[in-house]
């Protein structure tokens, strides 16, 4: 008699327990959801809907380098997703090819271009902050790697002009090419980040940021 | 010192009911006054400033006179302790004190560097200027302005700036040279490595070595001697000789997109001017300094000798390829030649490609 009625006890409190887990997971959503609109929690949704939200807000950064008429969508939230592709991509293309004799191969290496993109990054950034500019490291960051979108945009181009048998007309394409994406990056770059400088040294933290994107596009238009 | 005292007793009987923060007013002054540093005297500057600001906001005629005549005694005490240059140093010390605050940042926050980087565009403007046009800074530009207020942005970015222009121009002139319709050129992105170790390595270590160099060689100094170079010797710091070796490089950054122009003649012409040019504006805003030296000449010669090997230097390697004579034997070709044209046509390759692997 004494264990039947354990038994019936623990049948019980099952069901409370689940009862409490429940309430506090919806009232998070509740609260987390600035919106209004009280979502489900994101933790059980299916993993190609967040895959798909992260690249739309990625696509979303992109469209607003090439199109810079907004200026605090970049910098509200930050990410370092864009950077890292166009990184890797732009330094996958620009290492020497390593299939052709090794002696006059004196392309950079992948390390190479890596290391001149984030360290110039970090250094643009630096600056920007021993300037006494109010903006913070990872958001300058991000904005100068989604800039270099223009240019990776002219590594394209170039590449497709290098199939064909060059001239000087080619080249000089491949130079108007490679300079409107220079300049477009370094247009856009100067919307996003300018403001964030005293206007009296307004010049000492655009220059750099013109340098670095001066450099890579020198390595756009002089690798063949 | 009997002075200072009397001051101090004048002020204790004026202000009896304020005799307390009179005392504490002074003291740290005084104290400052007896110590050697140079911080302690702006310290002590920036105290007095304090109460300066206090009595005048009372009005008080005769305070002002009292503080006058304090900042006089110190000045005085000060000149007698230490060097001639001393009286002023405190003066400008205390207000570069006043204004900074004394606040201690430690070494490892990023508000710790923002004092070196403490420029407009202005000032950075001003000294490129300085360091290429000869007479256009003043006779103390040394003191008043470099060492007021040395900053890094100039110097690191010129720099960067000089690397990158070196190398870019360095494959921009080794196309001119080389790329022909049988030679597929290749860019050479070594050079960014070779022209960023030789020109950090004498951005930071010649003004080091030279910074050793005065505090090694400073000349004994005797009551005559501190009167005659009251306004006019110097002991600069570390940072102000990298500062002013940092802004003497903008020079080159022209000169190496005029490199090149493959012509022999005006390139040598460019290496001179430039070395020239920017050599004697680092000798005559170092003037001051060097005039406390006892080997003043020989550091003259030297500087001038650095400035004109670096350029040489540069000319040299990244800009000057050796002409390749075409009556050079080559190498025998592995496979039997087929046709006449088709070996005119090799060795023509293999003498195109000799001047690459001698760049590389």
């Amino acid at each position: 008699m004494d264990s039947k009625l354990d038994m019936f006890e623990d049948v019980n409190t099952s069901p409370s327990l689940e009862g409490d887990m429940s309430i506090p997971g919806k009232r998070t959503t509740t609260a987390t959801s600035a919106s209004g609109v009280p979502e489900y929690n994101t933790l059980d949704e299916p993993i190609r809907e967040t895959v798909l939200r992260d690249i739309r807000a990625v696509g979303i950064k992109f469209y607003h380098v090439l199109y810079p008429k907004e200026k605090s969508s970049l910098l509200r939230d930050w990410d370092l997703w864009g950077p890292l592709v166009l990184c890797t991509f732009m330094a996958t293309i620009l290492q020497g090819s390593s299939t052709a004799d090794s002696m006059s191969d004196n392309g950079p290496e992948f390390a190479q271009v890596f290391v001149i993109v984030w360290i110039g990054a970090a250094v643009v950034t630096l600056n920007s902050k021993l300037l006494g500019g109010n903006i913070s490291f990872f958001q300058s960051v991000c904005v100068l790697g989604y800039c270099l979108t223009p240019v990776a945009i002219s590594l394209i181009v170039c590449r497709v002009i290098l199939l064909a048998t060059q001239t000087r007309l080619l080249f000089f394409l491949r130079f108007v090419t490679t300079t409107i994406g220079f300049a477009w990056a370094t247009y856009a770059s100067f919307v996003f980040l300018g403001q964030s400088q005293p206007p009296h040294r307004k010049p000492l933290a655009v220059y750099p940021i013109f340098l670095f994107f001066f450099i890579i596009s020198w390595l756009v238009l002089s690798h063949n | 010192m009997e002075t200072p005292m009397a001051d101090d007793l004048l002020q204790f009987r004026d202000y009896s009911g304020g005799a307390p923060a009179q005392i504490n007013v002074n003291s740290p002054t005084h104290g400052g006054s007896g110590g050697s540093g140079g911080g302690s005297a702006g310290s002590g500057g920036s105290v007095g400033g304090g109460g300066a600001n206090a009595q005048r906001q009372r009005g008080d005629p005769l305070a002002d006179l009292i503080y006058d005549m304090t900042s006089s005694a110190q000045g005085f005490s000060g000149a007698a302790s230490s060097g001639g240059s001393q009286p002023q140093n405190s003066s400008l010390d205390g207000s570069a004190g006043g204004g900074g605050g004394g606040a201690k940042l430690s070494l490892f926050t990023i508000e710790y560097y923002q004092q070196f980087f403490n420029v407009d565009t202005y000032m950075v403007l001003e000294r490129i200027a300085n360091s290429m046009i000869p007479k256009r800074a003043s006779g103390n530009y040394l003191r008043m302005n470099i060492g007021e207020n040395p900053d890094l942005y100039g110097p690191f970015w010129i720099t960067v700036t000089l690397i990158f222009s070196i190398a870019i121009s360095g494959n921009i002139a080794s196309y001119l040279q080389q790329a022909t319709d049988a030679y597929k050129w290749h860019y050479n992105f070594h050079l960014v490595s070779y022209a960023a170790t030789s020109i950090f390595l004498y951005a930071n270590i010649l003004p080091a070595v030279l910074w050793a160099l005065f505090k090694y060689s400073l000349k004994p100094v005797d009551s005559a001697d501190a009167v005659e170079t009251d306004s006019a010797s110097y002991m600069p710091s570390l940072l102000s000789l990298m500062c002013i070796y940092g802004y003497s490089l903008a020079i080159y950054i022209p000169v190496s997109i005029l490199w090149v122009i493959n012509i022999s003649l005006l390139q040598w012409l460019l290496v001179i001017t430039a070395a020239l040019l920017s050599g004697t504006v680092l000798i005559a805003v170092l003037t001051p300094a060097l005039r406390n030296s006892q080997f003043s000449l020989f550091l003259i010669v030297g500087i001038l000798s650095a400035h004109v090997v670096l350029a040489a230097g540069f000319l040299l390697y990244f800009f000057h390829n050796p002409t390749v004579p075409s009556l050079d034997p080559v190498a025998p070709t592995p496979a039997a030649p087929a046709a006449p044209a088709a070996l005119k046509a090799v060795t023509q390759a293999v003498v195109n490609a000799v001047p690459g692997n001698q760049t590389h």
